[in-house]
């Protein structure tokens, strides 16, 4: 084997950082994406056609851009941001840009599952915008909206893969430059069962989060 | 008191324009149980809506207690909102929170102290039957419990007007019984005026003091629920009075009625209030000199008051039967002849 322990750890550590890092971002920008997103569109509680349909292009535009070209093209942003468009840190950007839309998205869905009753009952009730959203939609999304965070983490873990190409490092970097490019298959099936291991993990704790919140 | 006075409401679906409400005038008094009949699409539940402007009418304006409520602003609609309490068809409680939490929310959203919406959920949930299901959740409650919860969680803020949108709609005929107890209770102890809206008639008949009948959009028919039941005008009203009243001549009776044609003398006779209690019919057949044969009948009580319906074959001389529904119609009780009814 090519590598030692040593870099299969800090690979690990790589991959996990620039997870948790870009998703502690992406969840700043996509959660209140995807509460506008529900809430401006036609008969909800604040519908605006403007606001709702500009969010939705935009979103629909960042979603539709292949991540490895996204890393690419806002490479400028990224300098402008860390200072340097190389390494870990650089990479928390274009995943940023990548998680944060995916994100909104899939919040939006988990507060459209929410029964429009219990928001009627929450405005017969005289409830403003701002409770309605906090103390009805959230809470009855809370567990559908855990699961959909998990799905994020789990595409985030994916992408940060390659973000390898920017010299990211973590384990798909590892993968790719001693697994794929210098052949050695050990290195190869390492990474990808660390991975498989990771996301399995990663669900279950999801899954496991997901009961436990359904009632509160 | 609800007053609507014009109330129109229209959608825009595509190009096409929804009259979903058309001119409605109504007025609900100050702690009457009133109810809006009507099949499904008739604009019952945009009627409803337009109380605590879930719906702003499109024309017309809706008056709670003198006060025009189209006119407010937001802020003002939802401190009005708290003054009407409203439950549902299908409960609409939060099941991510307990019954406790479910009851509270109304008063969290008002920032009531805590030890205060412990007491006062405390006592809404004996008031509804149901103090020892406060730590469940609403998913391991039944229907009827649900709809309690419903109930306890509409009054917590104290509301002059409870709005039911067909409340009992999606629970079997006992439960659906001990709701509408509930109700009464409410509308009784409370004076809490009453508005509901169902598509069943035998919710009217069971609570109702007034009752308007709506169809397209409009009121097609309204009364007391004693006069529209015993004297309906509109076809429509014909039909859901006799969905519960099972006034319809049953009919083999309706083929002996036809067969013997203009020969025999086949009346209805409905009772009303002191009537019922009297034996007309004997009385009657001893006075003329005639036979009577009741061929079909029942009693039912409206609003606390007897309602009787008997169909009477008159056997005798012409002229003492003329006679007789003369007397007849002195009293307490309207006759017509069963073969128009039939019709």
């Amino acid at each position: 084997m090519l590598v030692d322990n040593e870099q299969i750890l800090e690979a690990l550590w790589e991959t996990v950082y620039m997870t948790g890092v870009s998703f502690a971002f992406s969840l700043l920008i996509g959660f209140p994406l995807g509460i506008l997103l529900v809430v401006t569109r036609r008969g909800h509680l604040l519908q605006n056609e403007a606001v709702f349909k500009v969010l939705n292009v935009i979103i629909n535009i960042f979603r539709s851009v292949p991540f490895i070209i996204l890393m690419v093209a806002i490479i400028p942003l990224t300098r402008l941001i860390v200072g340097t468009s190389i390494g870990t840190s650089a990479a928390i950007v274009p995943l940023v840009f990548y998680a944060g839309p995916y994100i909104a998205r899939l919040i939006e869905n988990s507060l459209l599952e929410v029964d429009k009753g219990v928001i009627e009952a929450a405005q017969a009730m005289g409830a403003s915008p701002g409770q309605i959203i906090f103390r009805f939609l959230i809470p009855e999304a809370l567990s559908s909206l855990v699961l959909a965070l998990t799905i994020a983490i789990v595409g985030l873990i994916g992408a940060s893969a390659m973000a390898g190409a920017i010299g990211g490092g973590g384990l798909g970097d590892l993968a790719i430059t001693y697994g794929y490019q210098r052949f050695d298959t050990l290195v190869m099936v390492l990474t990808v069962a660390i991975l498989v291991v990771l996301v399995q993990g990663v669900q279950s704790l999801g899954n496991i989060l997901s009961k436990r919140v359904r009632r509160s | 008191m609800i007053q609507f006075e014009g109330v129109t409401k229209t959608y825009q679906s595509g190009k096409q324009e929804i009259h979903a409400l058309n001119g409605i005038d109504l007025t609900v008094e100050t702690g009457e149980i009133f109810g809006v009949i009507g099949f499904s699409g008739a604009g019952k539940s945009s009627l409803i809506r337009t109380v605590n402007l879930l719906e702003r009418p499109t024309k017309g304006s809706v008056k709670i207690h003198g006060k025009d409520i189209s006119t407010l602003s937001s802020k003002e609609i939802r401190t009005t909102r708290k003054d009407i309490g409203m439950i549902f068809q299908h409960f609409n409680l939060l099941n991510s929170k307990t019954v406790f939490h479910n009851v509270a929310m109304p008063l969290i959203l008002a920032n009531t102290p805590k030890d205060k919406i412990k007491e006062q959920v405390k006592s809404l949930l004996e008031f509804v039957g149901l103090a020892d299901q406060a730590q469940k959740y609403p998913d391991q409650l039944s229907g009827g419990q649900k709809q309690r919860i419903g109930i306890a969680r509409a009054l917590a803020t104290n509301p002059s007007v409870l709005l039911c949108d067909e409340a009992t709609s999606a629970l079997d005929p006992q439960t659906t019984q001990s709701i509408l107890d509930l109700l009464r209770k409410i509308n009784r102890e409370y004076n809490i005026t009453i508005l509901l809206i169902t598509h069943e008639m035998g919710v009217i008949r069971e609570i109702c003091d007034k009752v308007a009948v709506l169809e397209a959009g409009k009121v097609i028919e309204q009364g007391s629920v004693f006069d529209v039941f015993t004297n309906p005008q509109q076809p429509t009203t014909q039909r859901f009075v006799r969905s519960v009243m099972n006034d319809e001549l049953p009919p083999a009776l309706m083929q002996q009625i036809q067969d013997a044609g203009g020969n025999h003398s086949i009346y209805r006779i409905q009772f009303h209030g002191n009537s019922v209690g009297r034996p007309l019919i004997s009385q009657v057949s001893r006075e003329f000199n005639l036979d009577l044969n009741v061929l079909f009948g029942n009693i039912t009580e409206l609003q606390g008051k007897p309602y009787g319906n008997l169909i009477v074959e008159f056997i005798g001389d012409r002229s003492e039967i003329n006679r007789a529904l003369a007397a007849i119609r002195q009293s307490d009780a309207t006759v017509e002849e069963a073969e128009n009814y039939a019709s």
